[in-house]
C-alpha cells in the first residue's frame, strides 16, 4: 500500500515538473509545466479526433508519432495517451448531438444519447457521459496503479514459452471479440503475421520476402501500414459513401447541462457496471474501447427491468457504454506497461512511440524507468479531470467543427497523413507504401475483412516468432515444452477453450446478436 | 455495414457462388499465401532443433492458405453478401495525391508538395466549390509550412531544391 502511494507520488511529481523556458526574442525565462501542457494538448487533439468522423485514433496517433521526436519520452507518451482517452470523450459528444459516432467506441451511444437529445435532454446526456467517463477514468487509473507492480513481478517469471502462449491467447481474444466472421478474423491475423515477416530475419539477417527492394529490407513500418489501412482506406471509403449525407445537426441550443438528481440516481449503477465491464475487457488482450461499449450496453439492457426503454432515450444506455469505453481505453495500458504486449492497434503504436525513444516496453520499464510509467498513469487521471472541466463548456465549439464539410476536410487529412508518414524516416518510399496499403485497406473493407486483427497480428508477429524460436532452442527442439510448462499449458488451454466456444452454435448466435443489435 | 446486410437480404444471389464477397476475398488470400510460399521457398528451413529464417514465413503462409480456402468455401456454399461496387474516382485521386506528395517532397519542397497534393486529393470528391477549396488549400499549406519545420523543428525544406542553389 505504501508502495502504491509512493509510486503515485512519483507519478504526480513527474507530471507537475516545471521546465525553464526562455521566451525567444524577449529573453525572459519562465518555468512552464511541460507535461501538463502536453497532457492538455493530447486530450484536446483527442477530443477533436473523436468529434470528427472519418479520422480515427489509430491514424491520428500514427500521424503524430513524428511530432513526438523532439519531446522528452515522458511527455511524448503522456500526449499520445491523452489522444486515446480524449477521443472517447469527443466521440460521445457527436453521438449524442448529431447521431454520428466520431469514434467506433461510441457507436452505441447514438442509440439512446441521440434520442435524449431529440427530447431536449442533450445537456443531461452530455453531462452523464462526461461524468461516467470521468468516474471510469478514476477507477481505471487506480486499477492500473494497483495491478501494475504485481503483474510486473509476475511477468518477470515468464520464459519464452509462456510469452508465446500468452500472445496466442491475446490473438484468440482478438478473434473472439472481433466483429463478424470468426474465420475471417483469424485469416486477417495470419495475414498480419505474414506481413510482419517481411524484412531481415532477426537471427540470421537473411532477407525475407523483400524481393531485393532496399526499402523493404527493414520490414514494413507498423505506422505505415496503420496509416494506410486506417487513414487512407477510411478516406477512400468515405468518398464512396458520400460522407456528407445524414449530417443534419441538432440546431437547438444545448441548455440545462446539469442532470437532475433522479438522472444521477438512475445512471449511477449503470456507470458502476459499465466501468467494471470496461476495465476487465480493456485488460484482456484483443479487447478495447469498442467492444466494451457494445458489451456494456447489451449487459445493461439484459438486466434492466424494462428493456423496452432502451433505444428511446434511456439515460442508462448512455451512462454504461460511455463509462465502459473510457475504462477500457485506459486499462488497455496494463498489458503494455507490464508485459510489453500491446492488446490493440493504438497500444501497438504506443510501442512504436516507445521504441522511437529507445524504450523497450516490458516488465523492465517499470523497474528501470518508474517515473515514465507512473508519470503516465498520473497524467491519465489529470487528463480525465481536464476533459471533464474543459469539455462541457466547449461543446458548442466541437459541434461547430462538425459543420466543416467533408470535401474540405479530407484533402487536409490526406496531406497531414502524408507529411506524418514522410517525417518518420524522411523516406518518400514510406509514403508510397502507405498509399498502397490504403488500397489494400479499401479492398479489405469491400470484402468485409476487419483491419484491426491484421494490425495486431503484424505487431505481435516478430515477438511471437522470436519467442517461439527461443523456446524451441532452449528445449532443444522439443515442441512439447509449451505443454509441459504449467503456466504456458494453462494459457494455451484457455485459448483453445475460447476458440471452441466461439464455434459452438449457441454462443455464435449470441455473439451475432450483440453486434447486430449495436448496428441497427 | 447496414447497407451490405440490406443488400444480402434484399436479393439473394442466384448462381453457383452464393456469397461472392467471401468467395473472392478468400480466393485472393489463397493467392497471396501461395505467392508468399513461393517467395520464401529459397530460405533455409529447420536445421536440427533450430528454426531457420524460412520456417515462420512458410508456417504462416500455409495457415493463411488453409484459412483463405475456408473463407472461399464458406462463400461458395453459404449465402452471403454480393460484391460491393468499387468506385474509381475517390481511390484514384487520393492515391494520386499521395504519390504526388512522395515524388515532389524531395525535389520541390514542402510548399509545392503539400499544396499540389491537396488540390489533387480534392478532385476525389464531386462536391468541391473550387474558390473555397483553393482558399482552404492555401491556408492549410501555410499552416503546414509553419507547423512542421518551425514549430516542431522537423527537417523539412520549404522551397524547391533548385532555388536553394
Amino acid at each position: 500500500m505504501t508502495d502504491l502511494f509512493g509510486n503515485l507520488a512519483l507519478g504526480f511529481n513527474t507530471v507537475f515538473q516545471f521546465i525553464d523556458w526562455t521566451i525567444p526574442l524577449l529573453g525572459v525565462t519562465i518555468p512552464i509545466p511541460v507535461n501538463i501542457l502536453l497532457c492538455l494538448i493530447g486530450a484536446l487533439v483527442g477530443t477533436l479526433v473523436g468529434v470528427l468522423p472519418g479520422i480515427g485514433t489509430v491514424a491520428t496517433v500514427a500521424m503524430l508519432l513524428p511530432i513526438t521526436f523532439g519531446l522528452p519520452p515522458v511527455g511524448a507518451l503522456i500526449m499520445l495517451a491523452g489522444i486515446y482517452y480524449g477521443a472517447q470523450y469527443g466521440g460521445s459528444t457527436t453521438s449524442i448531438l448529431v447521431n454520428i459516432p466520431g469514434e467506433a467506441g461510441s457507436v452505441v451511444t447514438t442509440l439512446d444519447g441521440h434520442q435524449m437529445a431529440k427530447q431536449g435532454r442533450a445537456g443531461p446526456a452530455l453531462a452523464i457521459a462526461a461524468i461516467g467517463s470521468f468516474f471510469a477514468g478514476c477507477v481505471a487509473t487506480i486499477l492500473i496503479a494497483l495491478l501494475g507492480a504485481p503483474l510486473t513481478k509476475f511477468a518477470l517469471q515468464f520464459g519464452p514459452a509462456e510469452y508465446f502462449s500468452l500472445m496466442t491467447l491475446g490473438l484468440v481474444f482478438a478473434v473472439v471479440l472481433a466483429k463478424g466472421s470468426v474465420l475471417k478474423a483469424i485469416a486477417m491475423i495470419v495475414f498480419g503475421l505474414l506481413l510482419s515477416m517481411v524484412g531481415s530475419d532477426l537471427e540470421t539477417g537473411a532477407s525475407r520476402l523483400a524481393f531485393n527492394i532496399p526499402e523493404l529490407a527493414d520490414g514494413l513500418g507498423f505506422a505505415t501500414v496503420a496509416m494506410g489501412v486506417f487513414g487512407f482506406a477510411e478516406i477512400i471509403r468515405n468518398l464512396d459513401a458520400g460522407a456528407e449525407k445524414g449530417r443534419e445537426l441538432v440546431q437547438q441550443k444545448v441548455t440545462g447541462l446539469m442532470p437532475t438528481v433522479a438522472d444521477l440516481l438512475a445512471a449511477a449503477p449503470a456507470i458502476g457496471r459499465g466501468t467494471m465491464l470496461g476495465s476487465i475487457l480493456g485488460i484482456l488482450p484483443g479487447g478495447g474501447a469498442v467492444i466494451s461499449s457494445f458489451a456494456a450496453y447489451t449487459f445493461e439492457k439484459k438486466i434492466s427491468n424494462n428493456p423496452s426503454q432502451f433505444g428511446k432515450g434511456s439515460i442508462k444506455g448512455v451512462a454504461a457504454p460511455e463509462s465502459a469505453n473510457n475504462a477500457a481505453a485506459q486499462t488497455s495500458f496494463i498489458p503494455l506497461l507490464t508485459l510489453g504486449i500491446p492488446p490493440n492497434a493504438v497500444m501497438a503504436l504506443m510501442v512504436g512511440a516507445m521504441t522511437i525513444h529507445g524504450i523497450v516496453p516490458g516488465p523492465q520499464v517499470m523497474q528501470k524507468q518508474p517515473e515514465l510509467v507512473w508519470g503516465m498513469i498520473a497524467s491519465m487521471w489529470i487528463g480525465n479531470l481536464m476533459l471533464l472541466v474543459i469539455n462541457l463548456p466547449l461543446v458548442g465549439i466541437w459541434v461547430q467543427l462538425l459543420r466543416v464539410p467533408y470535401h474540405l476536410l479530407y484533402p487536409c487529412i490526406v496531406i497531414f497523413c502524408a507529411i506524418g508518414i514522410y517525417s518518420v524516416n524522411n523516406a518518400p518510399a514510406d509514403v508510397i507504401m502507405a498509399g498502397a496499403f490504403g488500397l489494400v485497406g479499401y479492398w479489405l473493407i469491400k470484402h468485409d475483412f476487419e483491419p484491426a486483427p491484421l494490425l495486431l497480428g503484424m505487431v505481435l508477429g516478430p515477438l511471437m516468432e522470436e519467442n517461439l524460436r527461443r523456446a524451441m532452442l532452449i528445449s532443444r527442439g522439443d515442441a512439447t515444452v509449451f505443454l509441459t510448462r504449467p503456466l504456458s499449458a494453462a494459457l494455451l488451454a484457455v485459448s483453445l477453450a475460447l476458440l471452441i466456444l466461439t464455434f459452438l452454435p449457441m454462443l455464435r448466435k449470441k455473439r451475432e446478436e450483440v453486434f447486430v443489435e449495436s448496428e441497427n | 455495414m447496414s447497407e451490405t446486410t440490406g443488400h444480402a437480404q434484399g436479393n439473394p444471389k442466384k448462381g453457383l457462388i452464393r456469397g461472392p464477397q467471401d468467395f473472392w476475398g478468400g480466393l485472393a488470400l489463397v493467392a497471396l499465401a501461395l505467392f508468399a510460399f513461393y517467395a520464401s521457398s529459397d530460405l533455409p528451413g529447420i536445421r536440427g532443433f533450430q528454426f531457420g529464417p524460412g520456417t515462420a514465413p512458410r508456417l504462416f503462409a500455409s495457415l493463411l492458405l488453409v484459412l483463405g480456402a475456408g473463407v472461399a468455401l464458406t462463400g461458395l456454399l453459404t449465402p452471403g453478401a454480393p460484391l460491393e461496387r468499387y468506385h474509381l474516382r475517390g481511390p484514384f485521386f487520393v492515391t494520386l495525391a499521395i504519390l504526388s506528395f512522395a515524388f515532389t517532397i524531395r525535389p520541390l519542397g514542402l510548399i509545392i508538395a503539400a499544396f499540389s497534393s491537396f488540390m489533387i486529393a480534392a478532385f476525389g470528391s464531386t462536391e468541391q466549390r473550387w474558390g473555397q477549396t483553393l482558399i482552404v488549400g492555401i491556408a492549410i499549406t501555410a499552416f503546414c509550412c509553419f507547423l512542421f519545420p518551425y514549430a516542431l523543428g522537423l527537417p523539412f525544406q520549404l522551397q524547391p531544391r533548385f532555388m536553394l542553389q
